[in-house]
């Protein structure tokens, strides 16, 4: 009994949840702005920069607005932050789950929304103009990708529970399972144009360039933001950088999980077996993960970052619900007529 | 008989309440008086309707009362009867409930207004009336029910005549209100002169062999009669205008109670009386109507700029949830569009009593001029924030729980027929959710957050008796939420079961082996099962998130998380000044009607047209009646 | 003759509707809403009578198996419909004459503050 609290209390405080979150993203975070400068012909932060902000950000004195209620203000990161961790822990690393029937695809879906209202609600708290700007444009932001996003993930039920023979499959760690038996749904003909939209869908969630007009620092003062200093600041660049990890990793789940099958295989070449096996997997799980986040944050955030300029908030909202969506649709209607 | 007999409580939770309106008329100057009667009719009412819990709930019996006891002879029943089944009791339960914190809350809302006597009256017949409707098991009888509370929402909805547009949006609801109950009045006796009687359960078991012309028509005039009850599309705009104007505890009732009469009809008309949900054209047609009223009710909301209006168009978008789930004609399907129809009047009620402490307090509920009261009804924010995340589906508020379910009802449904319209609801479902939390962002924003008008500058807190009440529905909201398996147990599954036992509702009232006897043919009963695809336990995500929350929270306050701070200018210290360079301090308001110009932008064609579409003349809204109804006639008879 | 009633119903359950759809003038569509009630009051006494029915009205012993008589239940039905009707035209009538005093008109077209 004890055993079992102090393993999940293990699961929520280091591994998959707060410490793993913690270092991963930032470091996601880092590799991702060292890329932009290297893209850009400049020589870029040090990749351990996210991780030298936090801690001086922590160090720092916080200024709460006359305005504001102190407990709103001081709590909504937190609660933003304890959100993800959360939600990290529902998506599986490969063959490991920590809490596999908790939540499926649909609870995920409304658990992206809490870091995004937490921000809406501790940069509306403050009643600053700026936050009320850069609230406005973050809630259309996450209308936008609404869409594709659920066209995705309705695709991806669809597709997985047809073949597996139940119809309908909302839950990610089956959507894993099978994609460890049967190779990566990127392999699949119709589930192409829903990985390229959620691919597309990627640096929107996280609010990154070009979609990144509820923060334009240039232009709004990093809106919601505006108003905070200090240690709440630094829980919001967090968050900021876990966020990355999640929609990485859940995109790895949800269209490269075949390669967990692999990564099985090779431990069982091995010829590995009981715990060490077990340890050997789940280290090798997470380096893979690791490595694709890497990737994907280079393709999806870096790199059209790189290359493109800030969206005008309505110009972000036509984009993802014309191209993008149009984009999951396609998957949607292929995979709901069987190919 | 023995008058304490479970027998007789539906007709006393019926009549308590117009007793007490009748007590009210004539001793209701006494101030003491009228709030004791009103409080305990209410609660009788709700009493009543608890202790039937165990035994029509639980042990699944059905419970007929026959006034006079005149109980049918040689197969026709001619007296006057009341019929609970597990469906009635599911809404006279939700019904009672509410009128009992709406009357809570009346009390010290009300107390500013004069005749106030007539108000509690009135408050009562309306409850009295849905109890009734709800609990009938007599056509004419519900005709009658449908009637009172028609006459007493209107004269609530223009109780306060001086405020602006009351009277202009009583006299729009009487004029469509009227026409919905003619409806359902020709239907009703359409239909008697086809089957000679006016027992639900006994045409239940005439009128699916004896289908003509004239019963085609009869359904498709009761139909359109209680969509108006409901107030869905095309009927949407007195819903607004009716809630808008009303006292909040009156939009409580006629947001929470009377809509949910309407899809309380509706479900008896087509799963009871004519059973045609089987048709894949009758599921459609709900289904598609739900969809279409979710989804216009919705971007009508996000182009209000009263908060009240808002709701009200809110209301209908979630009403359009029920429907289109119970319009599946599954049992998950109807269990969820029950439990999303319960959570609907839990959140709503909650959001419109904080529009009511925000009129209360300040005098207008004009989102361009208000803003900041966070600070000052710092209560009445985390509450109306409980009513928002509920309405919104966040997890873990009871608005996520039964939502949640109506996805995995849709969804299946659609991989069940292959149909792909049914998928096009759930993504329209899970879209106009997203639609929701915006509207609602856009209220927090425009109300709550931003800045203070300087003339709010002394706006205090409600009193207590309105938190109170507020606070009741609050954790209602919560717990329905975190408890989804216990609801759907006790509550919507039993409710559902009794929507496709017919038979027994029928032998129940007219005697075991009628319905044998009587139908031509024995209606389907569907495998029924609540099972589903997903999963979702949200006590168990609760408690992780609260481990989560305290170990961040512990971290952070070991690290100093909230060194502190200059609060205000006043107590600045000299090293501040570099900040303060002495200038004024500007208001600057961001909320209201632009909040989401960049989503409107996109859509301004739709709203404009919508705007038009929307004229507020009473002859257009009867126009779209008579189209509806039209409409209705002609779908009615060719598919039926 | 039945058939007339019938047709007849139907007309000003028509008329009703068509008065409230068409016309602007508020006292018009209370008018109109109560063309429409007496249709449907029509309606109701028409599928109730059974020509050359008697009056239903037998004491203790009077009534016999071959009596022939209309039927009672869609008169009391009407009864109630008519009583309703009544309340409909006393309240309406009053919300107009409150309207006027607010408004200064009672064109419908004039009466719309609430709307979009």
């Amino acid at each position: 009994m004890i055993l079992e609290a102090v393993k999940y209390l293990a699961y929520v405080l280091i591994f998959p949840g707060f410490l793993f979150c913690f270092l991963t993203g930032l470091l996601l975070s880092g590799i991702d702005r060292k890329l932009v400068a290297r893209m850009q012909k400049r020589v870029g932060p040090p990749i351990l920069q996210p991780f030298y902000d936090f801690f001086k950000l922590c160090g720092k004195e916080t200024i709460i607005p006359a305005a504001a209620n102190r407990t709103v203000f001081l709590m909504a990161p937190l609660v933003g932050l304890a959100g993800l961790v959360v939600l990290q822990l529902f998506i599986p690393v490969f063959s490991f789950t920590a809490f596999s029937s908790v939540a499926d695809v649909i609870v995920i879906l409304y658990l992206l929304l809490i870091p995004a209202l937490s921000i809406m609600i501790g940069g509306g708290a403050t009643g600053s103009p700026y936050a009320g700007v850069g609230l406005s444009r973050e809630m259309v932001t996450v209308l936008s990708c609404e869409l594709p996003l659920v066209l995705v993930l309705l695709a991806v039920c669809k597709k997985v529970g047809a073949a597996t023979g139940t119809g309908l499959c909302f839950s990610l760690t089956e959507i894993v399972r099978y994609q460890m038996a049967n190779g990566s749904l990127l392999g699949k003909l119709s589930m192409i144009p829903a990985a390229v939209a959620f691919l597309m869908v990627i640096p929107g969630e996280t609010g990154s360039h070009p979609f990144d007009a509820a923060e334009a620092e240039t232009e709004i003062c990093e809106g919601m933001l505006a108003e905070y200093s200090g240690a709440p600041l630094g829980v919001y660049k967090l968050s900021h950088s876990v966020k990355i990890l999640s929609m990485t990793s859940l995109f790895v789940m949800l269209f490269l999980g075949g390669i967990g099958g692999g990564i099985q295989n090779l431990v069982l070449a091995l010829g590995l077996a009981g715990g060490a096996a077990g340890a050997l997997t789940i280290l090798l799980d997470v380096i893979v993960l690791f490595l694709l986040c890497v990737i994907l944050t280079a393709v999806a955030i870096s790199f059209v970052h790189a290359v493109t300029a800030r969206l005008k908030i309505e110009q972000i909202f036509k984009y993802y619900w014309t191209v993008v969506s149009a984009l999951a649709l396609v998957s949607l209607v292929l995979a709901w007529y069987g190919l | 008989m023995n008058m304490l007999s479970l027998q007789h409580f539906p007709i006393y939770s019926i009549m308590v309440l117009f007793l007490g309106a009748f007590l009210i008329v004539i001793f209701g100057q006494n101030k003491v008086f009228r709030h004791t009667v009103a409080l305990l009719a209410t609660f009788a009412s709700f009493f009543f309707m608890a202790m039937l819990f165990k035994p029509v709930m639980l042990e699944g019996q059905t419970i007929a009362y026959w006034l006079g006891n005149r109980v049918p002879a040689g197969g026709y029943a001619i007296g006057i009867a009341l019929e609970v089944d597990a469906l009635s009791l599911f809404f006279g339960l939700l019904v009672s409930c509410v009128v009992f914190v709406a009357c809570i809350y009346s009390i010290q809302y009300m107390s500013h207004d004069d005749n106030v006597p007539q108000y509690y009256t009135l408050f009562l017949m309306l409850a009295g009336g849905v109890m009734g409707l709800v609990l009938s098991g007599d056509l004419f009888n519900m005709f009658i029910m449908v009637e009172i509370l028609t006459f007493a929402a209107v004269a609530l909805t223009a109780f306060r005549n001086t405020a602006n547009g009351a009277l202009e949006a009583a006299f729009k609801y009487l004029v469509v209100g009227c026409i919905g109950s003619t409806c359902i009045l020709a239907g009703t006796i359409v239909l008697y002169a086809q089957v000679h009687t006016l027992n639900l359960a006994q045409m239940s078991a005439l009128i699916p062999g004896n289908l003509s012309s004239a019963t085609k028509l009869a359904f498709a005039l009761l139909f359109i009669g209680f969509c108006t009850k409901a107030f869905l599309v095309p009927f949407h705009p007195l819903a607004a205008d009716a809630h808008g104007a009303a006292p909040a505890s009156i939009s409580v009732l006629i947001s929470g109670v009377l809509t949910k009469s309407g899809i309380y009809g509706l479900i008896r008309l087509s799963y009871f009386l004519f059973q045609s949900m089987a048709l894949g054209t009758m599921q459609f047609w709900l289904v598609f109507l739900g969809s279409v009223s979710m989804f216009v009710c919705v971007t009508m909301a996000l182009a209000q700029h009263d908060f009240k209006r808002l709701l009200a168009f809110h209301s209908i978008s979630q009403i359009g949830y029920v429907l289109a789930s119970v319009g599946l004609c599954t049992a998950f399907g109807i269990s969820a569009g029950l439990y999303h129809a319960m959570n609907h009047t839990l959140f709503k009620g909650l959001l419109f009593l904080a529009a009511g402490a925000v009129l209360h307090e300040t005098g207008t509920t004009d989102l361009g001029k208000l803003g900041g009261l966070s600070k000052k009804m710092p209560h009445t924010t985390v509450l109306f924030l409980v009513g928002a995340f509920s309405i919104s589906g966040i997890p873990p508020f009871n608005g996520f729980a039964s939502k949640w379910m109506i996805y995995q009802a849709t969804y299946q449904r659609a991989v069940e027929t292959g149909n792909i319209g049914f998928l096009l609801v759930t993504i329209c479902a899970l879209v106009t959710s997203t639609l929701t939390l915006a509207s609602f962002v856009k209220v927090t924003q425009s109300v709550f957050f931003g800045q203070l008008p300087k003339e709010y500058e002394n706006v205090k807190e409600v009193p207590f008796g309105m938190r109170l009440a507020m606070g009741i529905l609050a954790a209602m909201c919560l717990v329905t939420g975190l408890l989804p398996n216990m609801v759907t147990r006790y509550l919507t599954e039993p409710a559902a079961r009794a929507v496709f036992s017919v038979v027994d509702y029928i032998n129940n009232m007219m005697g075991s082996g009628y319905a044998q006897s009587a139908m031509a043919a024995q209606p389907l009963n569907p495998d029924v099962s609540f099972a589903s695809a997903g999963v979702w336990s949200p006590v168990s995500w609760l408690c992780l998130l609260m481990i989560a929350l305290l170990a961040v929270t512990i971290v952070a306050i070991a690290g100093k998380y909230d060194r502190v701070s200059i609060k205000t200018p006043e107590n600045r210290s000299g090293k501040y000044d570099l900040f303060y360079g002495g200038e004024e301090t500007v208001y600057s308001q961001v909320g209201g009607d632009d909040l989401f110009w960049g989503f409107k932008h996109n859509w301004r064609h739709y709203f404009s047209f919508m705007h038009e579409l929307h004229s507020g003349v009473v002859n257009d809204y009867a126009l779209w009646a008579v189209v509806a109804l039209a409409l209705a006639i002609v779908y009615a008879l060719i598919v039926l | 003759m039945i058939l007339l009633n019938y047709i007849a119903s139907f007309f000003l359950i028509v008329l009703g509707l068509y008065c409230i759809v068409v016309k602007y003038n508020l006292v018009k569509t209370v008018i109109g809403l109560s063309i429409m009630d007496y249709g449907v009051n029509l309606l109701i006494i028409t599928i109730g009578f059974n020509p050359g029915g008697t009056a239903p009205i037998f004491t203790w012993g009077e009534l016999h198996p071959e009596s022939f008589f209309v039927d009672p239940i869609p008169q009391a039905l009407t009864l109630t419909s008519i009583v309703i009707g009544a309340c409909v035209t006393a309240m309406s009538l009053a919300l107009v004459m409150k309207l006027e005093e607010q408004y200064n008109t009672i064109d419908t077209r004039e009466i719309r503050r609430l709307r979009g």
